[in-house]
C-alpha cells in the first residue's frame, strides 16, 4: 500500500491531480466497502442470529459479506456474543493478527455494556471498546438479523467516506 | 530396516476455531495426523450465571436460563419453570402445559436443524446449512407472532407461559408441519448415501453403550449407542405422557448413527406437535403466582429431555425470594468429557465430525 | 419400583447408611456421612435391584452455614431417581471422589474443588478450568465471596 498512500501527494502537482486522486478515492473504498470479509468470531447467543444473518433468508453474501475462519483474510470482526474475563485477551490477539484497514462491529448489548444481565457476574468483560476499537455497535440481547445489516450498511457509508489521507493516520 | 521414528508435537485447536462450535479449546497431542491425546480447556464462556442466579428472585432468573442454552432456550425455560413449581407447589394449567409442550418441540427441531446443517458444513457440506436454516426461519416466525423474540424468549414462566398463542399460530404452525414432512426426503436424499460422507461418519467415534452411561451421556447421544432410554417417557414430565410417539435408537454409536438419530427424532417432534395441537384444551395460561414468590425450604433436582439430552437444575431453596442455590446441567458437559475418551486415536478430521455429531454446545459446559 | 417402595427398600438394606431427609420435595432425598461416601456410592451402583448406574449431577451448596454435597442419580436399567447429599462444615471441606464409580463425575468435582474450594481426595486431575489461569479473587460461589465490582441485591 505504500504506493497508493503516497499518491495524492503525487497527484498534486500534476493539474487537475485532485480529481485523479478522488476518482482513485472512491474506486479503493467502493470495493472496499463492498467486499468486507469477516470473522466469525461468534462465542454466545449472538452467534445464532450472526449464522441466521449468513443463511437463506437474510443472506450476507449479497453485501460482499464472506465469513472466513481466519483472521489474516478478513477485513472486519462482529465481535457476536458475551466477551468473558478469560476470551477478551484472545480477541485482542485475533485483532492484531488481521490486516490493515481493518474493523469492529459490536454486536448485541454483551459487547456494548457486559450486557443486560451480566452487570453483577464477576466472568464476563464489561464491553469491548477498551480492549478493541469499535467501529458500529448494534444494540439488543440479541439483534434481529435487520440491525445487523443495518449496521453492517453503515460500515459501508463510513468506509466510503474514507479519505486516502486517514489511511497514513490509522 | 530401523524403525521410522516419530515425533509427538502439540496443536492448539481453539478458543476460536470454526469447528468447536463456540469457545472450547482443545489441547491435542499429535503423532502425524493420529491423535494421541485429548485435553480440553473450558471457561471461556463461564459467564457465572449460576452465581448471578442468587443474586436474583425467582422470576427474575428466568430469562437468564435462556442464556444458559440458547439454541433450545424453551427447554431450559421449562426445566427452570418445572422445578420452581415443584418447590412452590403450583398447579400448571393444562392448556399451559400444552403450549409448552408445543414451544419446547419446535425448538427441539430448530435446534437439530441447526445441527444437521452445521455437522454437515464441519465434514466439508455447505447446502444442507443453507437447506437447515431456511427450514429453522419458519419455526422463529412461529415464535415470533407468539412472544416477539427470535432466540431468547423468555417465553415459558414460572405457573405458565407469558401470552396465550395468537389465533393465526396455529394454522401456520399446521403449514409448518405439513411441509417439514415434505422435505425430510430431501434431507435424506441430500447426503445419507453419499459415499464421501459415509466414509467420514461409519465406524468412526464408536461409543460404546456402557461407557456411555459411564460417562452420563444421554440424550440423542446415548439413544445412538442403543440404550432406549428417554426422560420424557421414562421419567414422564409436563403432559408427556398423553402424547403417542416413539423412541428411535441405533444400533452402532458411531457418528452416522448420531447424525441418523436426530434426522428421526425430528420426525418424532412432529407427531407429538400434531398431536398437542389436535387436543390443545382451553382454558386459562397462568396461575396466579405471587410477584414475591417464596417458595418453602427445599430443594428439588428436576430433570427433561432437550434436544441435546438431559437438562436438569437443582434448585435449593431457603424460603427467601431469592435462591440459595441453582445448578444447571447441561448435557453437553458430559458430552464433552467423551471427548478425549472416543477421540484419541482418530485422526484430526475425524474429531471434528466427532465433535459435531456430540452436538456440543459452550455455554452449557461453561455456564 | 415406587417411590415408597424404593424408600422402604434402602431403609431396609441400607439401615444407618443413608438418613431419610425431609428437604426433598419431588425425589427421595437421603443423608450420608461423608466417611461412608464411597461405600453407599458403590453398593446404590452394585445392588441388582437397584442399579443406580447413571450419575445426573453432582451440586456443591453453600448454605450460609455449612457446604452440601449433593448427588443426584438415576438408575437407566430400573428407572429410578434418588438423590442423596452430604453436610460438610466449613473447616471439614473434604469429600472422596467417586470417579472410579461413575466416570460423570471427575469434571463436577473439579467444578465444586475450583468454585468452592472443597478439596476432593483421590482425584487425580484437579485443575483450574472455568476461570482464568490467573485467577487469584478466592472461591466466587462461596456466600461470604466478594469482590469489589460485585453487588449484592437487597432482599425484597
Ligand atoms: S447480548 Fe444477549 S443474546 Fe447477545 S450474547 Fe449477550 S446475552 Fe446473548
Amino acid at each position: 500500500m505504500g504506493l497508493i498512500k503516497k499518491v495524492p501527494v503525487y497527484a498534486e502537482h500534476v493539474p487537475g491531480g485532485g480529481f485523479v486522486a478522488t476518482q482513485l478515492e472512491s474506486v479503493l473504498s467502493h470495493a472496499q466497502a463492498c467486499s468486507m470479509w469477516y470473522l466469525l468470531f461468534a462465542t454466545a447467543c449472538c452467534a445464532i442470529e450472526l449464522m441466521c444473518t449468513g443463511a437463506s433468508r437474510y443472506d450476507f453474501d449479497r453485501l460482499g459479506m464472506i465469513f472466513r475462519p481466519t483472521p489474516r483474510q478478513a477485513d472486519l470482526i462482529i465481535a457476536a456474543g458475551t466477551i468473558t474475563k478469560k476470551m477478551a485477551p484472545r480477541l485482542r490477539r485475533l485483532y492484531d493478527q488481521m490486516a490493515e484497514p481493518r474493523y469492529v462491529i459490536a454486536m448485541g448489548g454483551c459487547t456494548i455494556r457486559g450486557g443486560p444481565f451480566y452487570y453483577d457476574s464477576y466472568a464476563v468483560e464489561k464491553g469491548i471498546d477498551h480492549i478493541v476499537p469499535v467501529d458500529i455497535y448494534i444494540p439488543g440481547c440479541p439483534p434481529r438479523p435487520e440491525s445487523l445489516l443495518e449496521g453492517c450498511l453503515h460500515l459501508q457509508k463510513k468506509i466510503k467516506s474514507q479519505k486516502l489521507a486517514d489511511w497514513h493516520e490509522k | 530396516m530401523a524403525e521410522l521414528r516419530t515425533e509427538e508435537f502439540m496443536v492448539n485447536m481453539g478458543p476460536h476455531h470454526p469447528s468447536t462450535h463456540g469457545v472450547c479449546r482443545l489441547i491435542l497431542t499429535m503423532d502425524g495426523e493420529k491423535v494421541v491425546a485429548i485435553e480440553p480447556v473450558i471457561g471461556y464462556l463461564h459467564r457465572a450465571i449460576e452465581k448471578i442466579c442468587e443474586n436474583r428472585t425467582y422470576p427474575q432468573c428466568s430469562p437468564l436460563m435462556d442464556r444458559f442454552e440458547y439454541v433450545t432456550a424453551m427447554a431450559t425455560e421449562h426445566v427452570y419453570a418445572l422445578a420452581v413449581e415443584k418447590l412452590a407447589g403450583l398447579e400448571v394449567p393444562d392448556r399451559a402445559e400444552y403450549l409448552r409442550v408445543i414451544m419446547v418441540e419446535l425448538n427441539r427441531i430448530a435446534s437439530h436443524l441447526i445441527f444437521w446443517g452445521v455437522t454437515a458444513m464441519d465434514v466439508g457440506a455447505y447446502t444442507p446449512f443453507l437447506y437447515g436454516l431456511r427450514e429453522r426461519e419458519d419455526i422463529m416466525d412461529l415464535f415470533e407472532i407468539t412472544c416477539g423474540q427470535r432466540l431468547t424468549y423468555n417465553y415459558i414462566r414460572i405457573g405458565g407461559v407469558s401470552k396465550d398463542i395468537p389465533p393465526e399460530f396455529v394454522p401456520k404452525c399446521r403449514a409448518f408441519i405439513k411441509k417439514m414432512w415434505s422435505k425430510f426426503s430431501d434431507y435424506e436424499g441430500l447426503l445419507n448415501e453419499n459415499p464421501i460422507f459415509l466414509v467420514r461418519m461409519k465406524g468412526i467415534g464408536v461409543l460404546k453403550p456402557e461407557m456411555a452411561i459411564a460417562y452420563g451421556a444421554s440424550g440423542p447421544v446415548l439413544r445412538a449407542s442403543g440404550v432406549k432410554y428417554d426422560v420424557r417417557r421414562n421419567d414422564a414430565y409436563s403432559v408427556y405422557d398423553k402424547f403417542d410417539f416413539e423412541i428411535p435408537t441405533q444400533p452402532n454409536g458411531d457418528c452416522y448413527g448420531r447424525f441418523i438419530q436426530r434426522l428421526d427424532e425430528m420426525k418424532e417432534s412432529l407427531k407429538i406437535v400434531e398431536q398437542a395441537l389436535d387436543n390443545l384444551p382451553e382454558g386459562d395460561i397462568k396461575c396466579k403466582v405471587k410477584p414475591k414468590l417464596k417458595p418453602p425450604e427445599g430443594e428439588v433436582y428436576s430433570r427433561i429431555e432437550s434436544a441435546r439430552g438431559e437438562m436438569g437444575a437443582y434448585i435449593r431453596s431457603d424460603g427467601t425470594t431469592k435462591p440459595t442455590r441453582v445448578k444447571l446441567r447441561g448435557s453437553s458437559y458430559n458430552h464433552l468429557m467423551l471427548v478425549p475418551e472416543i477421540g484419541t486415536d482418530c485422526l484430526i478430521a475425524d474429531l471434528v465430525a466427532i465433535f459435531a455429531t456430540l452436538d456440543i454446545i459452550m455455554p452449557e459446559v461453561d455456564r | 419400583m415406587t417411590r415408597d417402595e424404593l424408600k422402604e427398600h434402602i431403609l431396609k438394606k441400607y439401615d444407618g447408611l443413608l438418613t431419610p431427609l425431609e428437604t426433598g420435595v419431588f425425589d427421595l432425598m437421603f443423608e450420608v456421612k461423608p466417611a461412608n461416601l464411597t461405600n453407599v456410592a458403590r453398593m446404590l451402583r452394585d445392588d441388582e435391584q437397584l442399579k443406580f448406574d447413571f450419575l445426573n449431577n453432582i451440586a456443591g451448596v453453600d448454605t450460609g452455614e455449612q457446604f452440601e454435597v449433593v448427588y443426584s442419580l438415576s438408575s437407566i436399567s430400573n428407572n429410578l431417581r434418588l438423590d442423596f447429599k452430604l453436610v460438610l462444615p466449613y473447616d471439614e471441606a473434604v469429600v472422596d471422589s467417586v470417579k472410579d464409580i461413575w466416570t460423570a463425575a471427575d469434571w463436577h468435582e473439579r467444578e465444586i474443588w475450583e468454585l468452592y474450594g472443597i478439596d476432593v481426595n483421590n482425584h487425580d486431575n484437579l485443575k483450574r478450568f472455568l476461570l482464568p489461569d490467573d485467577w487469584d479473587q478466592g472461591y466466587p460461589m462461596r456466600k461470604d465471596w466478594d469482590a469489589p465490582d460485585f453487588v449484592r441485591m437487597p432482599e425484597l
